[in-house]
């Protein structure tokens, strides 16, 4: 401490409940480690049993046990990169417009309050939209097509935030600079801000796939509870079912003998895929910090 | 934010353009004006209507899924040509606990009892815990306990709901029921409650540590400069400080725990009677017996009847209105935010 500084001199109660406090502080934080840890140990030991070449390349059984996940897996990520070439043009594009020509107005407020309304918008809400409209209006009944437009609703206020957010980072000289130099406004943001911009849309644009990729809800309700029987199948009107689905559907519908060992298997391998993802962002993000450095 | 210049001189001189005062816009006095070709003048106008366009359909979103959301959901209250069931009275939907479709009953309030009560236990753990643990983050821990929590909070909020539920159904159903229920089923509110706990908190622990973080730190130093403790600080003076943001953020997080269906349906129970049963009880602690009764939440019951009702028979309208319900209480709460962050302004 530094000699300029007054000393104070301090009740013994408060400086009781001072370290009292301290201690209660660090215990919640600590608990919340403790969570992580036991909710990752507990899921990746009960799915280790299961976990085996053939579970993830044996097609999925309905009746019988012994089944696998292959379809599962390959619908997931199907779905998830629809959902995303889906989301993302209109994401960055309604991102692009609330950070370079919306203002600042009410215009700009109002494009804040749609996004963030979507975003805090219940899935089970987004599923109900998606039945609606797809599903039944359209036609399409439980499909992949109806799923990724579905679950592209969920993705593109992340998309919108995260390109705004970037957007507006970009330092203002880097702008000048540009505008300096004759670009016009279209150049600009081409070539000088979302170049800059790029790494934070990525990161985002990972996390959103991280999150499609474990959404149920809207998918039960619009891609169906049924993987194709042919692999891999890329058709668009067939139901698809996905590795989060499938996890929540033998666990409740329980016609599967064997559905408590493919629920662990298939909880494992969300974890599993969802913590490499995690730790990609956390690479990519040190890889650009040292080299910007 | 730098400072936005009032007029943009070279926004405005070219081809019509409305003066933009924002951020991307060249701006400012003394700016030289390009002539820029006719390609580039007809590719920036096109590509400002496209982002237009984009930003249009997120606005249209908003409102179509009011639409419909409202078109399916009010239908069960209006006598209308393809309903194959009668008219519902709003009192006899939302005043009344007695859901028995099949007999043609259609009182809903047990779900919304039941969301709010799942809700509210869940927020009762994870706001003091997750404002605590922000305050922890910005103003107390070293900077690798920072780091962890960040991290740790990053994974929690990635984990899927079903993967909580799973975790639930599995691990934390079969210990409570073992060690404090003598091995009778522990689902319902409680443990309902804790899993949704752990999914909303770090919403509001990131939240929080913004709104910590974002204080002016001579609010923090004059504290100490006058003597407070570190706790004293806290709880006197940047708690009480950064209150509307804090607030936001357990709006979001309830938000959040209202509208999570899949996780909470695999470990609640999924009985729509509870309230019924709770009433014939004679149970002399009925708050406790309430904690682990099976019981139902508006989201749960979505997830678990929307896919056995008929569209367009009552029962599958009354669901919709349930959905409907859900989406305007989340415009509510997203209202209440913008209330609350105009409260910090004045």
């Amino acid at each position: 401490m530094n000699a300029a500084v007054p000393v104070f001199r301090r009740s013994r109660t408060s400086k009781v409940v001072d370290r009292l406090m301290r201690g209660v502080l660090w215990a919640i934080a600590l608990a919340f480690v403790a969570v992580l840890i036991l909710f990752v140990g507990a899921i990746l030991k009960q799915g280790w049993p299961v976990l085996n070449l053939g579970f993830l390349t044996k097609m999925s059984e309905t009746l019988d046990a012994g089944g696998g996940i292959k379809p599962q897996i390959f619908n997931s990520i199907y779905l998830v990169v629809l959902s995303l070439g889906i989301s993302l043009p209109v994401g960055l594009g309604a991102g692009i417009y609330m950070a370079a020509y919306a203002g600042q107005g009410r215009a700009l407020r109002f494009l804040r309050l749609c996004i963030e309304t979507l975003a805090a918008t219940p899935s089970i809400v987004l599923a109900l939209f998606g039945m609606i409209v797809f599903v039944q209006a359209m036609g399409w009944s439980f499909s992949i097509r109806s799923g990724a437009l579905t679950l592209a609703l969920l993705n593109i206020p992340v998309i919108t935030r995260v390109t705004e957010v970037s957007l507006l980072a970009v330092p203002r000289e880097l702008k000048e600079a540009s505008y300096g130099l004759g670009a016009t406004k279209l150049q600009t943001i081409l070539k000088v801000a979302l170049p800059y911009a790029a790494t934070g849309i990525l990161t985002g644009l990972v996390l959103t796939a991280g999150r499609a990729f474990g959404e149920s809800a809207i998918l039960v309700f619009t891609a169906g509870t049924n993987a194709s029987a042919q692999f891999p199948d890329f058709r668009l009107t067939v139901p698809g079912e996905t590795l989060s689905v499938h996890l929540w559907y033998v666990t409740s519908d329980g016609t599967l003998p064997d559905a408590r060992e493919i629920a662990a298997g298939t909880a494992a391998v969300m974890i599993l895929v969802l913590l490499t993802l995690n730790l990609l962002v956390r690479l990519v993000d040190r890889a650009i910090r040292r080299r910007t450095r | 934010m730098p400072e936005a210049p009032e007029v943009s001189i070279a926004a405005a001189s070219e081809g019509g353009y409305p003066v933009l005062k924002e951020d991307l816009s060249p701006a400012g006095a003394g700016v030289p004006t390009f002539k820029h070709s006719r390609l580039q003048r007809l590719a920036d106008r096109w590509a400002h209507l496209g982002f237009l366009i984009c930003s249009l359909l997120v606005v249209g979103l908003i409102g179509g899924i009011l639409y419909f959301l409202a078109t399916r959901g009010l239908a069960a209250f209006l006598p209308l040509a393809g309903n194959t069931g009668r008219a519902l009275s709003f009192s006899e939907v939302f005043l009344s606990a007695d859901w028995a479709p099949s007999s043609d009953r259609f009182g809903i309030l047990p779900f919304i009892a039941g969301s709010l009560g799942v809700t509210g236990l869940a927020l009762l753990i994870a706001a003091p815990a997750g404002i605590l643990t922000g305050v922890f983050i910005a103003k107390m821990a070293p900077a690798w306990m920072r780091n962890l929590m960040r991290q740790v909070m990053d994974l929690l909020v990635g984990i899927p709901s079903v993967v909580y539920g799973i975790f639930g159904l599995t691990v934390v159903l079969p210990l409570v029921s073992r060690t404090w229920l003598a091995d009778a089923p522990a689902s319902g509110f409680a443990v309902s409650a804790l899993i949704l706990a752990v999914m909303i908190v770090p919403t509001i622990v990131s939240l929080s540590t913004d709104a910590f973080e974002s204080l002016p730190a001579a609010l923090d130093e004059g504290a100490q400069a006058l003597g407070s403790s570190r706790w004293q600080a806290i709880w006197r003076v940047l708690i009480p400080a950064a209150r509307p943001r804090l607030l936001t953020a357990t709006v979001l997080g309830l938000g959040r725990a209202i509208g999570e269906a899949m996780a909470v349906q695999m470990v609640i129970g999924n009985n729509p009677q509870w309230m019924a049963l709770m009433r014939e009880s004679t149970d002399r602690a009925p708050f406790l017996r309430a904690l682990f009764t099976p019981a139902a939440t508006l989201t749960t019951e979505l997830v678990q009847e929307l896919p056995n009702t008929a569209a367009g028979s009552t029962w599958n309208n009354v669901l919709f209105a349930m959905g409907l319900l859900l989406y305007l209480l989340t415009m509510v709460l997203i209202l209440a935010t913008r209330r609350l962050g105009r409260g910090k302004e004045a």
